[in-house]
């Protein structure tokens, strides 16, 4: 099936995000017009991932020129549950953004700078070329280089100068690497790529070239130990920004890993994969570790990324239909509870006055609903039943146990409970106890529906499972077999 | 001379590594600049060089240069230019509100 | 009918959350009350299809995609959990309306309190182990609500965190466990696993699944070592306290013991692992509870002692014992839940807990008093026919020495059994006459005591008088229950439906001289208690491992913190380096491993000279700017370098890139000089030379790495490029001759759209941190 609905969540938030530069004075305006414009961004959405899911995955051959020569876009199932997912993220950002996103955010061209961010993700979500991977990357990280110094204030430039030389190398690697690829394979078609590595066995520097890969989107997706520049980059923007960092960047490079190291890289499985598993490990450590040992709000949700990027690369390792299937659902919990985390710690901040978490207590009785919220997306973190965190905690267990790694199966179950440790700390220390100090702001109702809408969704997930699980088992059933994608994308 | 080329990238990738691992932030963003042109060498060399002709068109001739990794090249030089002049202008602000260019002295600290 | 008996209480938990603010002149626990009366009877009702040997049980559909389905069935055992639950539950509500005062925030207390409750019987309900675990793990939740339900108290904050977190440890080693077993028995229900038990006992996880299991059960049965967090939870309100933390949601571990027992009883690692640990328990609980001062701690202590003592007789695992542990999760229930509400009336009545306060109460609360008199001396196992505690601790001593282990450690170990239950027993029956008699008779110290003591309101009677005739009654009448309740909970224990009859006199036997043994010892120990009080104080019991707990929550932080902070210093030049080290190791290793390097010369392009001249140009340049001070001279070499670039894009037939080059080096080279400007002068590195060093191998290796994968690829050219495409159709599809630009615009023109887009976005930032600077913080 060949349409161009498949571009639309890439055109819309770019059209609208070049339009609303133009906007940047008029504040009511662009926060009403954004906010129509993510709607319709999420209809579509909803469309494409229903026209995908009933009639089978779309591609546009951008130009009209077919794979592998042009550049084509595929929406298989995998990629409208992003698309769909990162469409969920948007509009609940926007609903944030009604009472939080200020006179002065919108002239720093924050909404211009947020659209592109969906746009480059969308793109990257959805394109099936390795080199035009690359430029999405470029175009979602260029605009969360503006997003992150929104404020202007000094740690924000500080943190961002990290952030930017780390990710610039790592750009620089995947140029790179895509040119190493293509000398070897000549080609830059993901789909060719699967087919014409297969055909060769993955022999010789193929490997090598695939582990380049790898450390390009580890950094992305920030895996141990490629991960320094996020905790502090994460906490100095603004929530909103945070938020959307959280929920959307790593899981860029998460992606990004889990088709390229089924599609094209997965014949060495005994050589990368284990590798993999043992990155994940370390990874769910060194995150757990991170998490409790800061007193900074912001910063314990901030290192809770890397357990869970830990818990989808052990997927990934495992490569077996059900830990596919449990990394692509972890995959879509955790955007939406890093989203309400992050949103309900910056809403948390404000209150407060303060971040750290020691000045903080016995905001129940100011906030209690807030505090509830928070309470029940740390258990959603923490993968309690029956929320949408177990559901793929329990996939990439039983994967993993299923295929023998116990140990990496035994770390994640255990840093399971520090994860719940690390915030249930912020939900005794900031809502139980005494009032110490007075709130300096009210909670910004906004907000707290935003992160309310992604924790009823995060519930659904759990709790209707039966709903949603059957399509992420498809997709990953297609991601286990790479013929299915190969031959959809060259052979019709 | 393709074994040669990715010598010269290799070197120019080093110079720029290890220009980034210096202090000084204008240091590490000209080894940003290095690091591009490496990259660019590595694309270029990925390709075949200098087998027939530029790749533009004329009657007759059949054998060009694989036009691809310059397509792509062309794409990435840009890209560069502009993630280089963003990150040249934000050294600039951050020196300025944080009052150094050293980046030891830009760390900061958990309670912000 | 299984599933609305389990939602009924969720549904009430609604309800009354959103309902029952606006109706505040009633006590919230009114509307409460006929939730788990109405369930008791309902169970009740289906006691006599449980007689007939048959069972209950309902599916309904959840997560069939994963074989996670709501399937429940009720047997003896899930039957008596749950007339334990809907029962002490009725009588605890009871008493909490009189217990709590409406200035509570009532309504919070009685949602965590009904989904406990329902949790609690989707655990003991549910077919499905991970249908099981979701509820159990709503149970740690439920405790961790209701511990912090005062949760401006800093004590109760801390219980609750501690038992959160050792519950929730056990219930994450336990799903390791449950899923394990899934994957080993190939079903998730419970039932079918028994069925399939041979495969499990046969299979390399057997001792792992075991191990993880009993993990679960010990940590949320509080056995040693994971008792700890039950005297923490003392903090929550005392209608809590008795229905949680001693009737129900601590009998959790047992049920899962019980239940499995099907599976893992029989074998000689399930025995001495559940019986010795259950053993310890005892003794150790029996021994603690004696030094306590706080009525409440005294009967932590006595409960997690008591849980051991069941714990030990399920995995004796003998029908006998079977049948005394099931009779005495029955009575303990009663006589510690009647004795958990009269320490909540003493501690209402006189303001205090503090045994050493508190004395001579009898005369002015009498009552409470008998019942308190009563329960002790049930708990004791006092041999009197009208104490139901004797019965089972009777059967626990002749099961005891009934043991059919006798090979081997687990028979020398089993040899042992019998004095270490006296003595267990003998210290029960101290720190019980020392419960009752401590703050009940001698003297009053009226002094002490904050109000003047009075009995309790008839209302906050009622549920004790209602268990301790429990006591009296089955003490009198033990068959009364027998057929009815306890032989089908055997029965699904063992699998064995034998009836034994229960009754007081056995003759002059083995367990009555243990009895006596126990009465006598324990007579003359709890008489001279307060001489033995410092070698109490010796004992390392709750303070060793509360110590470990402490020290491992609190190292786990410290050690976070110190750990994170040492690494994570903010210096990039660390971070950098760590990443490329990280590049170059891993990469290596790779290449290395699977023989990846490759170099031919075959297809190689000839050495020409101006090339090389401009090459070694741009090395050295690339090489010099390294030392380079002066601003300028900077600038002049990595001009040097880009102007070269663009020189070898013109030998190497791109004249497109070189003219590109060209042009953006000449504006980033501007650009450069417009920020020197504004920049401080370029510093001598200052670094030392093992510093340097480090920097020169990283940054060598990087480059040498690239250089190897960039020869090794270019000499393993496998297929032909699509390239040749693109110059077969650039003019007649794409319509340019120029094959660079046909490809940048049209067939790959989403590439230059986008790219576009990233300059735009880039002049965006740009812009604005140029225009908009200096106005300060706007998020902090």
């Amino acid at each position: 099936m060949m349409s161009n609905l498949v571009f639309l969540p890439i055109f819309i938030p770019l059209f609208f995000g070049a339009l609303l530069v133009f906007f940047n004075k008029k504040q009511k305006a662009t926060v009403n017009i954004s906010f129509l414009v993510v709607l319709l961004s999420f209809g579509v959405s909803i469309f494409l991932s229903y026209h995908v899911f009933s009639n089978g995955p779309l591609i546009l051959e951008t130009g009209g020129w077919k794979a592998p020569y042009g550049i084509i876009l595929v929406a298989d199932k995998l990629s409208v549950i992003m698309i769909l997912a990162v469409n969920v993220i948007a509009l609940t950002a926007a609903i944030f953004a009604l009472s939080s996103v200020t006179e002065k955010m919108v002239e720093h061209y924050f909404y211009p700078l947020f659209f592109l961010l969906i746009a480059g993700v969308s793109g990257a979500f959805l394109t099936g070329d390795l080199f035009n991977l690359f430029v999405f990357f470029e175009v979602l990280l260029m605009a969360s280089y503006g997003l992150i110094i929104i404020g202007g204030s000094k740690h924000q430039f500080r943190e961002s100068v990290k952030y930017i030389l780390l990710n610039l190398f790592s750009s620089i690697l995947f140029v790179t690497t895509v040119a190493f690829l293509y000398s070897v394979t000549g080609t830059v078609n993901m789909a060719q790529l699967g087919e014409r590595v297969a055909q060769v066995e993955q022999q010789g520097i193929l490997t090598g070239i695939g582990i380049l890969l790898f450390i390009v989107f580890a950094t992305k997706g920030a895996l141990f130990p490629l991960y320094f520049w996020l905790p502090k980059s994460y906490i100095v923007p603004s929530p909103i920004v945070s938020a959307l960092f959280g929920a959307l960047l790593t899981k860029v490079g998460v992606y990004s890993m889990l088709r390229v190291f089924t599609l094209i890289f997965s014949h060495k499985l005994e050589l990368t994969h284990t590798f993999f598993i043992w990155i994940a490990t370390l990874t769910m450590i060194i995150g757990v570790i991170g998490a409790l040992s800061t007193s900074n709000v912001k910063l314990i949700i901030a290192y809770n990324i890397m357990p869970a990027i830990g818990f989808m690369l052990l997927g990934i390792g495992t490569f077996s239909a059900e830990s596919l299937a449990g990394t692509i659902y972890y995959l879509v919990h955790d955007m939406a509870i890093k989203a309400a985390l992050f949103f309900l710690a910056g809403l948390l901040v404000w209150h407060a006055g303060t971040s750290n978490l020691k000045k903080m207590g016995g905001y129940i009785k100011t906030a209690p609903l807030m505090g509830w919220m928070f309470f029940i997306a740390s258990l959603i973190l923490a993968g309690i039943p029956p929320f949408s965190g177990f559901i793929g905690k329990y996939l990439l267990l039983r994967g993993a146990m299923d295929e023998g790694h116990y140990i990496a199966a035994g770390v994640g179950l255990l840093s399971s409970l520090l994860i719940l440790f690390s915030v249930i700390r912020i939900f005794i220390g900031a809502f139980w106890g005494e009032l110490k100090e007075e709130p300096k702001q009210s909670v910004r109702t906004s907000g707290l529906a935003a992160s309310a809408v992604l924790i009823a969704i995060s519930i659904l997930l759990g709790v209707g499972a039966e709903w949603f699980y059957p399509y992420v088992q498809a997709a990953a059933d297609s991601l286990i077999d790479p013929q299915i994608y190969i031959d959809y994308v060259l052979k019709e | 001379m393709e074994i040669l080329m990715s010598i010269l990238a290799g070197t120019l990738f080093a110079a720029g590594v290890y220009l980034i691992l210096q202090k000084q932030l204008l240091k590490i963003v000209l080894g940003t600049a290095l690091l591009s042109h490496g990259a660019h060498l590595f694309i270029l060399t990925m390709g075949k060089l200098n087998r027939g002709k530029p790749p533009i068109l004329i009657e007759g001739i059949k054998d060009y240069t694989d036009p691809l990794p310059q397509a792509l090249i062309l794409t990435s030089i840009v890209i560069s230019f502009g993630v280089t002049s963003f990150l040249l202008v934000l050294a600039y602000r951050t020196y300025q509100s944080n009052k150094t260019d050293m980046m030891d002295q830009l760390r900061g600290t958990d309670d912000e | 009918m299984l599933h609305i008996y389990i939602l009924l209480p969720f549904l009430a938990a609604l309800l009354i959350g959103l309902a029952a603010k606006k109706v505040d002149r009633i006590h919230t626990g009114w509307f409460v009350l006929p939730v788990p009366a109405v369930l008791f009877i309902l169970f009740i009702s289906k006691l006599p299809i449980l007689a007939e040997g048959k069972i209950v049980q309902s599916i309904a559909n959840w997560i069939p995609s994963l074989d996670i389905q709501l399937s429940f069935y009720l047997d003896g055992l899930s039957m008596l959990f749950s007339l334990l639950i809907t029962g002490i539950g009725s009588l605890v509500v009871l008493y909490s309306i009189f217990y709590l005062s409406k200035k509570e925030q009532l309504v919070h207390f009685y949602v965590y309190l009904l989904l406990f409750m329902g949790s609690m019987l989707g655990v003991v309900l549910s077919d499905n182990v991970f249908v099981l675990y979701t509820f159990w793990e709503f149970t740690s939740i439920s405790s961790f609500l209701l511990i912090g339900f005062w949760f401006y108290r800093e004590r109760s904050t801390y219980g609750a965190q501690k038992s959160m977190l050792v519950t929730v440890f056990g219930g994450l080693a336990m799903l390791g466990a449950l899923i394990l077993l899934s994957i080993t028995a190939e079903t998730n229900s419970i039932r079918e696993m028994i069925a399939n038990r041979s495969e499990i006992i046969e299979s390399d996880l057997f001792i792992p699944i075991l191990l993880l299991l009993l993990i679960g059960a010990f940590t949320k049965s509080a056995q040693f070592p994971f008792h700890s967090w039950l005297p923490d939870a003392m903090e929550a309100p005392t209608p809590v306290s008795a229905y949680l933390h001693s009737a129900t949601m601590v009998k959790a571990g047992i049920y899962l013991v019980a239940r499995f027992s099907l599976i893992f009883s029989g074998t000689d690692v399930f025995f001495i692992i559940v019986s010795g640990v259950g053993l310890i328990t005892l003794c150790l609980g029996s021994i603690l509870a004696s030094r306590q001062t706080d009525l409440k701690a005294i009967l932590a202590y006595s409960t997690i002692s008591q849980l051991g003592m069941i714990m030990t007789m399920l995995g004796f695992g003998t029908g006998i014992a079977t049948l005394a542990a099931i009779f005495h999760i029955f009575n303990h229930a009663t006589f510690k839940g009647s004795l958990f509400m009269i320490a909540g009336i003493v501690d209402h009545e006189t303001g205090t807990r503090d045994i050493r306060r508190l004395g001579g109460l009898y005369t002015f609360m009498p009552i409470s008093a008998t019942l308190a008199f009563f329960g002790a001396f049930s708990m004791a196992g006092v041999p009197l026919p009208i104490f139901n505690g004797f019965l089972s601790k009777e059967m626990f001593f002749d099961s005891s020495l009934k043991l059919e282990q006798t090979s081997g450690f687990a028979g020398t170990f089993a040899e042992w059994i019998p004095l270490l239950a006296v003595i267990g027993s003998i210290f029960t029956f101290v720190y019980s006459m020392y419960l009752v008699f401590g703050t009940f008779a001698g003297k009053a110290k009226l002094d002490q005591l904050e109000k003047k003591p009075h009995e309790a309101p008839i209302g906050m009677l009622i549920s004790p008088i209602i268990l301790i005739g429990f006591v009296v009654l089955i003490g009198l009448l033990p068959n009364l229950i027998n057929e009815s309740l306890l032989a089908p909970a055997v029965a699904s224990v063992t699998g064995d439906f034998a009836q034994i009859h229960l009754k007081f006199w056995h003759g002059l036997n083995g367990p009555l001289y243990m009895s006596l043994i126990v009465v006598a010892v324990g007579t003359i120990l709890a008489l001279t208690l307060k001489r033995w009080q410092p070698i109490y104080n010796r004992v390392p019991g709750k303070f060793s491992t509360d110590r470990v707990y402490q020290t491992i929550v609190n190292g786990l932080l410290s050690f976070s913190s110190k750990f994170t902070k040492f690494y994570m210093t903010g210096s990039l030049r660390l971070y950098t380096s760590i990443i490329l080290v990280f590049l170059v190791v891993s990469t290596s290793i790779f290449i290395y491993v699977t023989d990846g390097f490759k170099i031919a010369f075959d297809d190689l392009a000839p050495v020409t000279w101006p090339e090389v001249l401009v090459g070694f140009v741009m090395a050295v340049a690339a090489i010099a700017t390294i030392w380079m001070t002066q601003r300028i001279a900077a600038i002049i070499v990595i001009g040097v370098v880009g102007y070269g670039l663009s020189l070898l894009f013109v030998f190497f037939r791109a004249p497109d890139l070189a003219l590109t080059q060209l042009i953006v080096e000449t504006i980033t080279v501007a650009l450069f000089l417009l920020c020197f400007a504004h920049l401080p002068k370029l510093k001598k590195s200052d670094k030392k030379s093992s510093e340097k060093l480090v920097d020169f191998v990283i940054a060598a290796s990087t480059g040498a790495l690239l250089t190897v994968v960039a020869i090794s690829s270019h000499s393993s050219k496998y297929f032909e490029s699509i390239s040749k495409y693109f110059v077969d159709n650039s003019y007649k599809l794409g319509g340019g001759d120029n094959i660079v630009n046909v490809i940048l615009v049209d067939f790959r023109g989403l590439d230059t759209l986008f790219e576009i887009a990233v300059l735009g976005l880039a002049a965006l930032g740009i812009y604005a941190m140029i225009k908009y600077r200096d106005k300060g913080d706007m998020n902090h």
